[in-house]
């Protein structure tokens, strides 16, 4: 029986094994709900959770929004399109007002780095991030550990490859916090224009240029999702020359594990960070993380509203 | 022909001279045996050198085949000795594996080991990466900006930082182009009193400054062409000292002249960078002395007569020099560095730099050479130079030397 060291989410760096331990294993049990006839439980029932998203986001709003009508809390949705933001209105006087309507839980997704954390010291709800600039998106990390958990078992001494655009990925940054403190071994794989580019912070993966290199005897391969707007800043020459040295491919993937995972965050560019036979392979787990998005969040949410794990 | 006896030459072996002896060469191997049915060619005392390497190779081509065709610079590089070079085209820039392949198919055809470098930024615009990691694995020696750099420091900065990737060396003319503006000539006296607008050395050392800090930083392998100025040798010297990878040559007018022959405002003398003061031709003669210059660099570059029989402001800028250089300059650079080191910066570190084939000349192996007659004084003619351009500022000129002829890749050309 326990509850959490942290007391909001604004990510995994510094975040304990044990919370860790204790958010996966809820999610567990979580993801046992959802293979349920009826997929709902009241374990939020009576708690008010705003989703706050000032970036456009499909996939995360919706996962966080039905792991919250699964534990029965009551849901609000505010965007940016249809919110006071677009009339000039501050970050923290939407705060204000928000929690002036007696909310409980705040799941935020920001383009700035720390919001979550400056939402956080302005106000008295839980914060969970969903992802803030380039820094950290931690529930897409979790959900990641525990799809790989599901397969491998326990993550320590896995080998992970994460491949792609390193520096300006929220999601790369949450798994090597995560998956290092649980053990696992990581190595990051991107162009040097889409790297660090100061490492020393980064001291506990390894850094690889040469994608096979990269995926030898892996585990678990993360392609992480190439942004088109890469090549129009000059930080690419092409797309083609992307996949070309840097994408996931039948040829690639060999030297990895042979049962190694294939996983993305999603949405997925085929022919570019992953071919189409590769995501659609045995291997590939990708809708498995998409399903398991929901049970971790279900977890994070719970748990930080002061659900205790054996509940 | 492929059979050729040079009689009384003094072959560059181990790194000197020897003395006067026979060398017996067939389809390109200097072999130890007596041959027949070859032709004889009295040397009379001639230096056989090891072939000469070219930084600065641009034929125009295909844009301006109307004035040079790669036939016309196969040529200049066997009159002028040279078995190499490194192509870098102003017009033509090699920035996809299609126009790289195109064009290493043309020169695989030639006998002659060119090396080639690609454009980091497509279509020199300095907007846009360029393939470097396809064009690095396709052949190409390095990556260069067609003597026209752009790009915002930003650009610099991610095209050497993305580059670096395939360990291949960038090549930079450091020339900062809002400084130059509409200048054609050095920004000094002889600028004054002519009336013309002037380029400062601020220019080029700027510019100097910038790729070595950032080079530094990514820790790039750099070559700089053709600097002019002490200013520049110092900046280079420093960044050394730091531990950075920076090669550089200076331009061979840039070693026979100084602004003061523009004063008969000649336009062959227009050239980019400009020739400048005595005392910058100085420094750069220091800078070959002290081994702060790698490379004597040949910058190549044909112009059609009417753009260059005008007025010299709007005169194309550039020379050829393939047929000339050695002639021109083999001696005074004895004079100041020996004969060991003027091979050095004529052939064996322009190869380096651009990572092709060292010339050796040992019996029994495979040579390249150039016979050169150091003492014979010989005129640069018309007749001489390659293709339908003529734009040498020693055309018609004399020169120290003269080429009696040269070996390469088998074949004997006599000049």
């Amino acid at each position: 029986m326990s509850t959490l060291q942290i007391k909001h989410l604004f990510g995994l760096r510094g975040v304990s094994q044990s919370d860790i331990r204790t958010i996966l294993d809820t999610a567990m049990d979580f993801r046992q709900v959802l293979e349920r006839p009826v997929k709902k439980v009241p374990s939020l029932r009576g708690v008010t959770v705003v989703n706050l998203f000032f970036e456009n986001s499909t996939r995360t709003r919706t996962s966080f929004e039905l792991a919250e009508k699964r534990l029965s809390a009551d849901t609000i949705n505010f965007t940016t399109s249809s919110s006071s933001v677009k009339k000039g209105e501050t970050l923290l006087d939407t705060l204000r007002n928000i929690e002036a309507m007696k909310i409980d839980l705040v799941v935020v997704r920001h383009k700035g780095t720390g919001v979550p954390k400056f939402l956080a010291d302005h106000s008295k709800a839980i914060i969970v991030n969903a992802g803030d600039g380039a820094h950290e998106h931690p529930t897409q990390a979790l959900l990641d550990m525990l799809t790989i958990e599901q397969h491998l078992g326990s993550l320590k001494n896995k080998r992970i490859a994460i491949i792609g655009d390193i520096r300006h990925s929220r999601v790369a940054r949450s798994n090597l916090w995560g998956l290092t403190t649980m053990g696992a071994h990581v190595t990051l794989c991107a162009p040097s224009t889409l790297a660090p580019r100061n490492r020393e912070f980064f001291n506990s993966v390894h850094f690889e240029q040469d994608v096979r290199k990269a995926v030898h005897e892996a585990d678990a391969v993360i392609a992480l999702r190439l942004q088109k707007e890469r090549t129009d800043d000059s930080l690419l020459p092409s797309m083609r020359e992307y996949r070309n040295f840097f994408g996931i491919t039948r040829d690639v993937l060999e030297q990895a594990s042979p049962s190694a995972l294939i996983m993305h965050p999603g949405p997925i560019n085929r022919g570019v960070e992953l071919d189409s036979e590769m995501a659609d392979s045995d291997q590939s787990v990708i809708l498995e993380q998409v399903t398991n998005g929901v049970a971790v969040r279900m977890a994070v949410l719970f748990l930080l509203s002061g659900g205790r794990a054996s509940e | 022909m492929n059979k050729v006896i040079l009689k009384n030459v003094r072959p560059f072996v181990q790194g000197s001279f020897q003395p006067l002896t026979t060398m017996n060469l067939v389809d390109g191997r200097w072999v130890g045996e007596s041959i027949e049915g070859a032709i004889e060619i009295e040397g009379n005392g001639a230096l056989a050198l090891p072939a000469l390497f070219a930084l600065g190779l641009d034929f125009q081509e295909p844009l301006r085949d109307d004035i040079y065709t790669f036939q016309n610079g196969y040529t200049a590089m066997r009159r002028g000795g040279f078995y190499g070079g490194l192509y870098e085209s102003s017009v033509n820039p090699i920035d996809d594996v299609q126009k790289l392949s195109a064009i290493q198919q043309i020169f695989s055809k030639s006998g002659f080991q060119l090396s080639i470098l690609g454009s980091f930024s497509k279509s020199y615009k300095c907007e846009q990466l360029a393939e470097m990691l396809e064009l690095a694995s396709c052949g190409v020696s390095g990556f260069g900006d067609g003597n026209h750099l752009n790009a915002t420091t930003r650009f610099l900065r991610l095209a050497m930082e993305y580059g670096a990737m395939s360990s291949k060396r960038f090549f930079f003319l450091p020339l900062d182009l809002s400084l130059r503006s509409a200048g054609c000539v050095h920004e000094g006296d002889v600028a004054d009193v002519l009336g013309m607008k002037g380029i400062p050395r601020i220019a080029e050392t700027i510019v100097v400054h910038t790729i070595l800090e950032t080079a530094l930083f990514l820790k790039v392998p750099i070559h700089l062409k053709q600097i002019t100025c002490a200013e520049s040798l110092n900046l280079i010297e420093q960044a050394r000292a730091r531990g950075l990878d920076v090669t550089c040559d200076v331009g061979l007018y840039h070693l026979l002249f100084d602004e003061q022959v523009l004063f008969d405002l000649d336009s062959h003398f227009n050239l980019i960078p400009p020739l400048r003061s005595p005392q910058d031709k100085q420094a750069l003669w220091d800078g070959l002395k002290r081994g702060v210059v790698d490379a004597i660099s040949c910058n190549h570059t044909p112009v059609l007569r009417q753009e260059k029989e005008v007025n010299f402001e709007d005169a194309v800028a550039g020379a050829i020099s393939l047929e000339v250089a050695l002639p021109a300059i083999w001696s005074t650079l004895v004079d100041h560095v020996g004969e060991r080191r003027a091979l050095d910066l004529l052939s064996f570190n322009p190869a380096k730099i651009a990572c092709a084939g060292l010339q050796k000349m040992e019996k029994r192996s495979n040579i390249d050479l150039v016979l050169l007659d150091p003492r014979e004084p010989s005129v640069v003619s018309p007749k001489i130079l390659s293709g339908a351009v003529q734009n040498t500022p020693l055309l018609n000129n004399q020169i120290p030397s003269a080429i009696k002829g040269s070996y390469i890749q088998g074949l004997w050309t006599q000049v």
